[in-house]
């Protein structure tokens, strides 16, 4: 579903990737960890073309991200993302959020685009706030509706961009749930996160960046039991401590 | 010996002062709205990827804001009325002084809002136009349909701003002796000999009118401030 081969990417005389490679097939879950600054938001984003690359090549679906001939945004369209800090568009209700893009990039009538919300926002579980502004909600809520809205454009994988990080640790249960119950209807999703109790319950594979590198890429169980490398090793010492 | 203040002008002057107050008001609308989405064209061209319309843009901005307003306005007294007269084929007594002020003032002012709106886009976080890519909509839709509104809103206070300062220039016409309400209360007063008085009192209602559009102003900067500070 998801090729990425030797995808390297600078910032001036800043190497912010090198020789990147790694597959996620359909149906896998795919957990991308490691220090800050490693790269794997940039990795992540380099997938649906928010970022672009200098070198390598990624595919999505057999699609070619870095071809200038490619329509960018639809494939896009094809690929859900969800972001640190919600995203949500601030002056759109909750329904007209998940509407949006249905309507003028899938070209859905509005009745159809407000149906498929409704559903999506009963399936997270904020059916009662479709009526209400981004502001109003509570972090947890509001990556919830993000996750919704992903989904509205019935995509082909989901990404996810570190969708924990900015909230309070009571919310981040209720996201958790929606992400392991995605994963169990099947979805393909690649995502950056620091949450090994997610990536140790659901994950497939893990993958582990630093500086710019994939250091190790090895399926979940192997990858917490049996570290190979010592970087590796370290990390996990440190975080599954607490 | 104390100036003896002789109001006695006003009352008969009123109908041809609110005739110049309506010019003055007519330009202003006018360049407000022309300048509202001509710089919104232009704050977007300036934020563009393809180059040659960044420049086109920046140049005009460029241009517009750095010579005086009353220069422009004498140049477009000057050169416009010939230029339509030549192309609409005019007899040369007609009076084009009010369009040439509109279009003088109308393509100035986009410049000035150009810059208050690109701040405005600016302002917006840049997650905004990932997320709005990141679902499919092109760069066109994204600004038209996340990007603007919100920059638009966050720009309210600035954009009535410069719509009172905009009212205040409007006075500029009388260098082509175009009768605005300044320039309607000068000649009242020149023909009266109650020059003071009148400008007295010309002052006077500019300074009631910009005053309470900049109360309001100030009201809705503290109501969207609660409005922000409560979410």
């Amino acid at each position: 579903m998801i090729q990425i081969d030797k995808v390297s990417k600078h910032y001036g005389v800043f190497q912010v990737l090198t020789d990147c490679s790694t597959t996620v097939s359909q149906g896998e879950v795919v957990v991308v960890c490691g220090p800050s600054g490693s790269g794997k938001s940039t990795l992540i984003k380099c997938v649906n073309g928010l970022e672009p690359f200098q070198a390598g090549r990624i595919l999505v679906d057999g699609i070619s991200v870095g071809d200038p001939k490619t329509q960018l945004s639809k494939l896009r369209s094809r690929v859900g993302m969800v972001f640190q800090h919600f995203e949500l568009f601030p002056h759109l209700s909750i329904i007209d959020n998940l509407s949006l893009a249905q309507v003028h990039v899938l070209s859905r009538s509005k009745d159809e685009a407000v149906a498929k919300g409704m559903a999506l926002l009963d399936r997270v579980g904020l059916k009662a706030h479709a009526a209400k502004s981004p502001g109003q909600l509570s972090g947890g809520q509001q990556q919830r509706v993000a996750i919704a809205r992903a989904l509205c454009m019935d995509p082909i994988v989901m990404l996810f961009d570190e969708p924990t990080s900015a909230l309070d640790p009571e919310m981040v249960g209720e996201v958790l749930d929606v992400m392991t119950e995605l994963a169990q209807e099947g979805m393909t999703m690649m995502c950056v996160t620091h949450e090994m109790g997610f990536a140790r319950r659901v994950a497939d594979r893990v993958i582990f960046m630093d500086a710019g590198k994939v250091v190790e890429d090895r399926a979940k169980d192997a990858f917490f039991d049996h570290p190979e490398s010592p970087r590796v090793q370290q990390f996990l010492a440190r975080i599954l401590n607490h | 010996m104390a100036y003896e203040f002789d109001w006695s002008s006003i009352p008969g002057a009123l109908p041809f002062l609110l005739e110049g107050l309506g010019v003055s008001l007519k330009i202003t609308v006018t360049a407000l709205v022309v300048g509202m989405v001509w710089g919104t064209v232009l704050a977007v061209m300036r934020l563009s990827p393809i180059a040659p319309l960044r420049w086109f843009a920046a140049g005009y901005v460029n241009l517009f804001r750095a010579v005086p307003l009353v220069m422009v306005l004498l140049w477009f007294f000057l050169v416009i009325p010939q230029l339509l007269t030549q192309w609409l084929g005019l007899s040369p007594a007609t009076d084009v002084r009010l369009t040439s002020a509109l279009i003088g003032f109308a393509l100035f002012e986009s410049a000035y809002y150009a810059e208050i709106v690109r701040a405005g886009i600016q302002s917006v976080p840049k997650g905004q136009m990932a997320a709005a890519t990141a679902l499919g909509l092109s760069r066109g839709q994204a600004m038209r349909l996340v990007i603007l509104p919100q920059a638009l809103r966050n720009m309210v206070p600035l954009l009535l701003t410069q719509a009172i300062v905009l009212f205040q220039d409007t006075s500029l016409v009388y260098v082509s002796a175009l009768a605005d309400f300044f320039g309607a209360a000068y000649k009242v007063g020149d023909r009266d000999g109650r020059l003071v008085e009148m400008l007295l009192f010309a002052g006077a209602v500019y300074f009631v009118l910009c005053f309470s559009l900049s109360r309001l102003v100030q009201r809705l900067q503290a109501r969207s401030a609660a409005h922000a500070a409560a979410l």
